[in-house]
This record gives structure tokens, sequence and C-alpha cells, in this order.
């Protein structure tokens, strides 16, 4: 259930555009930031029902971004390497082997205790500074090995 | 128009024709995958790439148009290379499984690696898999993501055409997966539509799951038995039993679409209680006899002159069964006492008829979406016709109209409209009267006259349940078109005081020198032809006059009830379930003397029978069945009648030659032949078979359409609203009826797919009522009437009116027809939790 507070932000967030499912976005930005990082099947039927859209529709949607993680909890930091065809060819796979082994899980997976989710996503939009990753809000560029060391470490 | 070269050929085509279209013109193929004439184009599988003079990139020719001087190459290398690696690209992830995949046989993919495919593929990665085990998406739809090749066609038929709108595309790239929300159970319109516009193996029908190859199957032409709309498809079975029913691209009016009674419902096909043998009653039982025993008892029991006899048919046999029948009643039996519909008054249908038009002869829906302004009015049309709803629903979007509909109960179609109208059930002549007033308001003679208007408005405004604003609304935008249609559905038999505003109107518009066409929307395929075919008591063949009219349904019900009917044959109809007084019916059916009822199954009708003859389903029989538009169309023969069963029109002829030898015409091309002279109407309608696969969307197959009846008797009477039965303050629902989705009649009742989809009785009513009742979705409750209790399940429907309840007319444990009393008007009902 959405929070009154949810709510009013989602009420909010409808006045800036024509139509009320225009905002199915806002919407899942809003339930994910209340919900610790995921979305889950509850949340998506009261969107649907509060924009007047098809569960489906808001389905498609929080699944078609990576930013939105549907009934997959996330550690505290979020790792989204690009594995997209510019990242990959500039060593986007041996990014994700050094993660896997420096956090010692899958990609998909969560620590134990529950720091670090690392997942893999399709192209960022910053092919330029390949190979490269996002962790939470922020962009990790022109990565390297040490570089990755490097940034988890200021992460713990 | 323009002129392009496609490989060289020049060709002229219509502005905007898209590249695809005109090389298919020219005599080119291009293959497709996501491309579907009536669906929005959306150029994502990039099968039908083709190579443009001129153009670096190659141009996916099912969204590009052709401008003019253009040079395209549908052929060259490059084209060829493209296609081969779309197609490796498609396999990379493919499971590769044709050998235990139900589409094998008949799998677009296959055809096209075949043709144009690379014969190897070059990926050395592990394949995507979305899931280990086909899932279950609904009890007639089963799913396997792993073979798709992301047309989106089934998302968007069921978006665009079909309007439920619960498929989508989860996720995106390789993983893009088209389902459900989270791949959960569907609660959907079940019509398998995803199904039958998938090209692969992904969406596919549950009954039919390895069951048989397709090269395995046998088919014959068909049309659905269900309602009116008249949908082709065809239906096909292996060692006589039919496992599927298919539309076809550009077959019939209804193209590749069904709903869910003409997909899934064939199934009473082969119901195992069938009737296999003649019945007949001895010691008060029914036992099987031959078929020179029956034919005997009733050569015995009907008398030719004298005694009162009366026949019913069903309107679900096929034109030449119901003109032989009518023939019997006239000539042999001497008796114009004849009717073809359980539920209809014969003084409405003929009123309708007349009010709407149908003597002029056939319109055409596609007509209908070509006018200015569509009304629907008296019909819950997404429920009755669902294709016609989908029809609707596809062209009112992709061009400026107004769609207009007047209905008690929301619909799915109600998306679709530029102006709704939520009234009281039963109010469609106030609806009517109301806009007519307003489209006359200017023309008063005198302005003394103004304040006698505005009452009756007002007056007409409240019966109606009506805004002003609205009603004017829909008279404003009525009178600034030129074109005019509307669909007016079975609502106004139930309601038969409102016909003649329907007539007036239709009048009133065309006397504005608006052109003005009525589709009556009927829930039973062959209505219309019954009715044509002259089976009711006022109108023959044609809807030409007769000598002597005779008795309808209720007027020959009410002359057994008294004792005064010797012989009563009943060819198909359900008179105990339908006839809306079930108690009534039950009584007087039980005082015919002598009663024959022939049918497929052993109906509550058939139970009171003295005889009971087997007849053949629309599987085992050909003969034209005429839709609601008045197209004539043929269905063939797949199978023959189980057992001792005999074609409807075999029987038909036996009992009449058992009277006078020379009864015929013999055989049904004969009979058809009297029909041509008969009734004009049928004189040069084409029977032509078009089954020629139309890529394009031209469906409409207007040499099928009846023509004008050259001398209709006809007239359309006033007929006063009968008595409600009364109680408001103790019953506060009004109860109203029809199809559900699933069904139609009893006939879908012995589909196990269609009981499968839903079972018992359902009462729906709108979401305020249930909330101010403290009542929710899926409740149990009980229905009370004056007449009848009866429990049932509840539903709830957002934005329908207040105050009115829905039950289906089709299920047994919960007899609508016995909350009727018969002489009095639509009952009401109280609702508690049980
Ligand atoms: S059966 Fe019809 S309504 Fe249901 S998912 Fe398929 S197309 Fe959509
Ligand atoms: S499931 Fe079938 S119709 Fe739907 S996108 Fe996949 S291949 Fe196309
Ligand atoms: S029931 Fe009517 S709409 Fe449905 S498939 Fe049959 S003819 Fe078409
Ligand atoms: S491919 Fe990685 S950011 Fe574009
Ligand atoms: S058919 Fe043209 S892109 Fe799919």
């Amino acid at each position: 259930m959405l929070t009154e507070n949810e709510k009013k932000e989602l009420q909010a967030a409808l006045k800036k555009y024509p139509n009320r499912r225009s905002a199915v976005m806002d919407a899942l930005r809003i339930v994910q930031n209340g919900r610790g990082g995921h979305i889950v099947k509850e949340d998506m039927l009261e969107i649907a029902s509060i924009l007047e859209m098809q569960p489906a529709e808001v389905n498609a949607a929080a699944t078609f971004y990576t930013m939105y993680n549907v009934n997959k909890p996330v550690g505290k930091h979020h790792i989204q390497v690009c594995r997209n065809i510019s990242c990959s060819l500039m060593g986007a796979e041996h990014i994700i082997k050094h993660l896997e082994r420096t956090l010692d899980i899958k990609t998909g997976q969560t620590t134990p205790d529950k720091k670090f989710t690392l997942s893999t996503v399709e192209c960022l939009g910053s092919c330029a500074t390949a190979p490269m990753m996002q962790i939470n809000d922020d962009y990790y560029e022109n990565l390297t090995d040490q570089k990755v060391d490097e940034i988890l470490k200021n992460l713990k | 128009m323009v002129t392009v070269k496609i490989n060289g050929k020049e060709i002229t085509v219509e502005d905007g024709t898209l590249i695809l279209n005109a090389a298919r013109d020219a005599g080119f193929e291009v293959p497709t995958f996501c491309y579907q004439a009536d669906l929005i184009g959306i150029g994502s599988c990039r099968m039908c790439l083709v190579e443009i003079e001129g153009q670096k990139k190659l141009q996916p020719s099912c969204v590009t148009p052709v401008l003019h001087g253009m040079s395209i190459n549908t052929e060259s290398p490059t084209v060829v290379s493209a296609r081969a690696g779309v197609l490796e690209f498609l396999l990379a992830n493919h499971a590769l499984d044709c050998p235990v995949c139900d589409k094998g046989g008949e799998c677009e993919l296959q055809d096209m690696v075949y043709r144009y495919g690379p014969h190897k593929g070059r990926h050395a990665e592990p394949k995507f898999k979305f899931h280990e085990k086909d899932y279950v998406l609904s009890p007639v739809i089963i799913k396997n993501s792993n073979r798709c090749v992301q047309c989106v066609k089934c998302v968007r038929v069921c978006r665009e055409v079909v309007g439920a709108n619960v498929l989508t595309s989860l996720n995106r790239g390789d993983h893009q997966e088209e389902t459900s929300f989270l791949r959960s159970f569907l609660d959907c319109d079940q019509d398998g539509n995803c199904i039958e516009v998938c090209p692969v193996g992904c969406f596919m029908r549950l009954p039919y799951r390895y069951k048989t190859r397709p090269w395995d199957l046998k088919g014959a032409d068909t049309v659905c038995p269900y309602c009116a709309t008249g949908c082709r498809m065809v239906i096909e079975h292996r060692d006589g039993v039919v496992i599927r029913a298919r539309a076809q691209l550009g077959v019939g009016l209804n193209s590749e679409t069904l709903c869910a009674r003409g997909r899934f419902g064939f199934d009473f096909i082969n119901n195992p209680n069938r009737l296999t043998t003649p019945l007949v009653r001895k010691r008060g039982a029914l036992e099987p006899a031959s078929w020179e025993e029956a034919m005997g008892l009733i050569k015995k029991n009907f008398s030719v002159g004298g005694g009162k006899v009366g026949g019913i048919a069903s309107p679900r046999l096929v034109n030449e069964e119901l003109y032989l029948f009518q023939k019997l009643f006239r000539t042999v039996f001497n008796s114009p006492n004849i009717d073809s519909s359980s539920r209809w008054d014969p003084l409405a249908v003929e009123s309708f008829v007349s009010a709407a038009s149908m003597h002029e002869g056939g319109v055409s829906i596609f007509d209908c979406m070509a006018s200015d302004t569509l009304l629907i009015i008296g019909s819950h049309l997404s429920d009755e016709n669902p294709v016609t709803d989908y029809i609707v629903r596809r062209i009112s979007a992709n061009r400026r109209m107004n769609v207009i509909i007047a209905s008690p109960r929301a619909m799915k179609l109600d998306s679709s409209a530029t102006q709704l109208l939520r009234h009281l059930p039963g109010a469609e002549d106030s609806v009517l009267e109301a806009i007519i007033l307003n489209l006359n308001y200017d023309k008063l003679p005198d302005e003394t006259l103004k304040p006698v208007k505005d009452a009756r408005l007002e007056a007409l405004l409240s019966t109606a349940g009506a805004l002003d604003k609205e009603i004017k609304a829909i008279a404003r935008k009525l009178g600034a078109s030129s074109t005019v249609a509307v669909i007016a559905g079975t609502d106004f038999l139930r309601a038969p005081q409102s016909i003649p505003a329907l007539g007036l109107l239709k009048d009133l518009l065309r006397s504005r020198g608006k052109k003005v066409t009525v589709l009556p929307a009927l829930d039973r395929c062959n209505q219309r032809g019954a009715w044509e075919m002259g089976v009711h008591p006022g109108f023959g063949p044609g809807y030409s006059r007769v000598d002597k009219k005779g008795l309808g349904c209720d007027g020959i019900l009410a002359a057994a009830e008294q004792g005064e009917l010797d012989a009563l044959y009943i060819a198909g109809s359900d008179v105990a379930s339908m006839y809306p007084d079930g108690e009534f019916a039950a009584k007087a059916l039980s005082a015919v003397k002598f009663l024959v009822v022939q049918d497929i199954f052993l109906t509550e009708t058939a139970k009171l029978a003295h005889v009971v003859l087997p007849g053949a389903s629309f599987a085992e029989k050909e003969g034209i069945f005429t839709n609601q538009e008045g197209r004539a169309q043929i269905i063939r023969k797949l199978l023959p009648p189980p057992g001792k069963a005999k074609r409807d029109f075999d029987i038909i002829r036996a009992v009449g030659e058992s009277f006078d030898p020379s009864f015929g015409p013999k055989n049904p091309v004969l009979v058809l032949d009297e029909i041509r002279k008969e009734a004009p109407m049928y004189g040069d309608v084409s029977l032509v078979f078009n089954n020629k696969k139309n890529i394009e969307d031209k469906l409409d197959n207007r040499a099928a359409l009846v023509k004008g009846a050259q001398s209709a008797a006809l007239k359309v009477s006033r007929i006063e609203p009968r008595a409600d039965l009364g109680g408001a303050e103790q019953f506060p629902f009004r109860l109203v009826t029809g199809n559900h989705l699933f069904h139609s009649g009893m006939l879908s009742r012995m589909s196990s797919s269609m009981t499968g989809l839903l079972n018992a009785a359902v009462i729906e009513i709108s979401e305020g009522d249930a909330d101010a009742l403290g009542l929710r979705n899926g409740d149990k409750v009980s229905v009370r009437g004056a007449a009848c209790e009866a429990q049932m399940t509840l539903r709830t429907r957002k934005g329908s009116g207040k105050g009115m309840a829905f039950v289906a007319e089709n299920f047994e444990d919960a007899p609508v027809a016995r909350f009727f009393r018969r002489g009095k008007g639509a009952p009401r009902v109280a609702i508690t939790k049980i």
C-alpha cells in the first residue's frame, strides 16, 4: 500500500502530465524509493488502479527500465554493469568477472551482508566512456580492475 | 497515385501505399513477421527489409510508404543476406524444439527459415531460456516463450482489436517476453486471438495440446454457430473428433479473429450426451426407438387439417431447413402457427424488422463504420457480439467518427466511445424520443407549444435516467452528420415499446437527407435467416404477406396450456429453458397432446416430448446462415451425424413426405432454388466462397448481402410496455438479461471448454451498488425475485448504471426464465450475501 505521503507525491507528479498513465515512471520511482529499492506485485496493482492502467502495462514499464527492480530486493549499493556492445568491446565481461570474484557473488545476486547487488544492464548511453557501470544513481566510467577496487573500497 | 519501380517492374499505386503492399501487388513476395494489415505497424522484426535505390540502409517495407519515382529492390543480395541475418538472430535463443511443438508443420518461422534462412547458426553462446516448462495462462491458453520471435502481434491484437489489453512485453532486448502481468493466470476474454496471430508455437490452445499434427487434420469451412456476427472459421477433426476451430487471415468479415465461443466452443459436437437415436415415450419414459416407429407416431398424431398444431424452429438451423419447416406447416399441416424464437413476441419481431429496415436488404458493418456517427443502443455488444465489438474498436480508432454508446451496463467497448450514455434499463424508448424531440425542437410551428415540449422532454429524461446535456449532445452529433449508422440490439425485443422510436428516429434522419443504416445486433447465428425464410406467424419467406396470420411461440404455449393444442413440433429450440416464464412454459408444454422435439441434446424441452428425433449439429450439414448484416454464408459438412441421427433437412422432409409424398423440394440445392424464387431478397445473392488468403484488409464480401424485399408486408406496431412485476422496495434491482461472453443460449452449455471457463451463474451489479450493500466481487449471494430464488456469484462492474442486476440467460442452475412472469415486464430482485 502506498503511504499517504507517497500518494501525495504521486498526486503532485500527476500535475506534470496531460494524462494519468504518463505518470507511471514517477509512480514506480516513488514506490521503489519507499520500499528500499524494489517493487512488488501489490505495488504495481495499486499503481495500475490509481493511474487507470492495466497491471500488465505497469509491469511492462517497470521491467523495461533497468532502474526498477521488480520482485528483486537489492543491497544498499546496486551495481549495474553495462553489457551492451560498446562496453562489451571495451571489456565489460572482464569487469563483470572481476566484480563477481571480488564480491564473491554471481551476477544477479546480493552479498550476504546485503551491501551489494550485482546486475548487468543494457546500454546506459555512456558508450564513449566504456566500459562503465552505474551504482545507485551515479555513473562510474572508463573502468579498470583497479578503479573498480577503489570504488568498492570507498563504498564500504 | 504514385509510380514506383519494384525489381525493375513499374507499378502505379495509391499515395501512401506501403512498399510491402506495392511489392505484393507487383507480384513479389516479401516475408513478414510483425506486419498485419489490421494492426498498427511497428516495423520491429526487420524480416521485410528492402533496398531503396539511393538509400544506404535497408528499410522496413511494412512501415515505409512509397514515394514517387522510388526504385525498390526486394531480392538484391544485400536484402537476401539481411533476411538470413534476421532469421539467424531469431534462432539464436530459439528453443528449436519443433518435434514437440504444436505449431510444427504450420509454423511461419519454420517456413521462413526453410526458404530464406541460413541453414546454420554461428552463435556459440548458451541460449537464453525464459523458463523450463510451458506455463498455463488460462483454461484455454498455454505459453512457451522460448519460441518467440518478438513480433508483438499477440499484445497488439489483445490491445487494438480485442480491447482487453491484458498482454504486454516484459523486459527488453533478447529477454523481452510477451506475456501477462507477472505471467499470472489471465482473467480475460479468453478468445485466443493471441494464439491465432502468433506465427510460432508460443501462444497455444490448451484443449488442442499434443492431440495431433496439423497435417493429420481434415477441415471444413464453416460459420460460427453462436451469435449472429457470422464469423467465418474452419473446423478440423481427427478420427471423427473435432479438435480445433480456427479463423483465417483475410477470410470472412472477422479475418483472424473469433471470440471464445467461436474458437473454443465447438466441442459440443463430440459431447457424449448427443442424441444418437430417436426416442419415444413408453409408459411415461423416453425409450430408444427406430425411425419407423417415431415417424409412425408422428403420422398418427399430427392431424392434417382440423386440429390445432404448431411449430417452433431454432434460429440455429440453416435456411434450407427453416424454409422447408415453414412450408411444411403452411402447406402440409395447413397451419400458420410457426415461430423461430421462444423469447420474442411476434409482433415485436415484425415491428423490429420494419423499424430496423431489415427488409431493405443487407447492411455491411464496414459501411456502418464508414459513417460519420455510429449509435449503439439496446445491445451489450462486447458480450453479445464480440467480433462486432472488435470491428467497431479497430476501425473507429483509425478514423474520425462519433461512436455513441447508450447502454445501462458498462462494456469493454465503452473505451472506444466518444460519448457514453448510461440510461435506465428498458428505457431505450425514452432515450430515443428525447433525442427526436431535441432534433425537432427548433421546428416548432408555434412558440406556445414550447412549454408542452419542455414538459414532455423533462418527463422523458427522468424515465430515461439521462441528463439534458447528454441527450442534447447526441442530438447535435446526429444532426451534424450526413451518414448515421445505428446498431440496435435485442434489448429492443425485450422491451418492444422502444421499437417505434427506433423507426421514427431513422425516418426523421432520413427525411433530413441523411443516409441512415440500421444494423440489428442479434444473438443467434441464423435468427435473421429464420425470419427471412418466413418462420414467423405474421410473414412468409422474404417478409412476404401471408393470407392467414397465426400464433407465435407465446400464443402456441397459451393454447397448449388451455389443452387446445393437438400437436407441437419443436425443431432445435429449448423453449422450456428460454421462454421468459419457465414455470408457465413447462406447464404448457406438458399439456400439449403430442409433442415432437428434434434436437441434438435431450434438452429440458425434449424431456417433455412424446417423440424425440436426433438432429445434426452445424458440423454435420451443409446450408446457409444469414448473419445479422444480411450476409448469406455457406457452412460445409465435416462429419456425418452421430449414430442414427439425421440432418434436420432430411427429418423435416421425411415428416412432410409421410403426409404428402410429393412434399419437397427433395434436396437442399433445390430448396435453395426455391428460396431464390420465393424470397427475391435471395434471388441473386452470391454464395461464392472466397477463401483466398487476403493479406490486405478487404474483408467485405458485398455480393453476399441480401437484397431488399420487393413486397415486404411489415408494419411497426405500438406495443404497450408490460406492467412491471412491481415491488421496488422489496426488490431493489431491476433484472437485465442477455448472453454471457462465454455462452450463447443453452448450446454453449454443452461445450466443456465453455463450461470450463464459466460453469455457474454470476450476477453482475455496479461497483457502487455493491459498495452500498457491503458486497464484494466474488461473494456468494442469494438472488430473490417474486417468482424465484437462486444462488450465484457476484461480479461487480465499474461504470454500470445503478439499481440494475445482470444475470445471463445461459445457466440452468439459475434459470433466468423462472424470474419472469408471462405478460409482465422485467422482474426485480433482491441480492443478499449468503
Ligand atoms: S485471449 Fe484475448 S483477451 Fe485474452 S490475452 Fe489473448 S487476445 Fe487478450
Ligand atoms: S508470443 Fe507469438 S505473437 Fe507474441 S511476440 Fe512472440 S511470436 Fe509474436
Ligand atoms: S459467437 Fe459471434 S462473435 Fe463469437 S466467433 Fe461466433 S459469430 Fe463470431
Ligand atoms: S554500450 Fe555500455 S553505455 Fe552504451
Ligand atoms: S514485417 Fe516489417 S519489420 Fe516486421
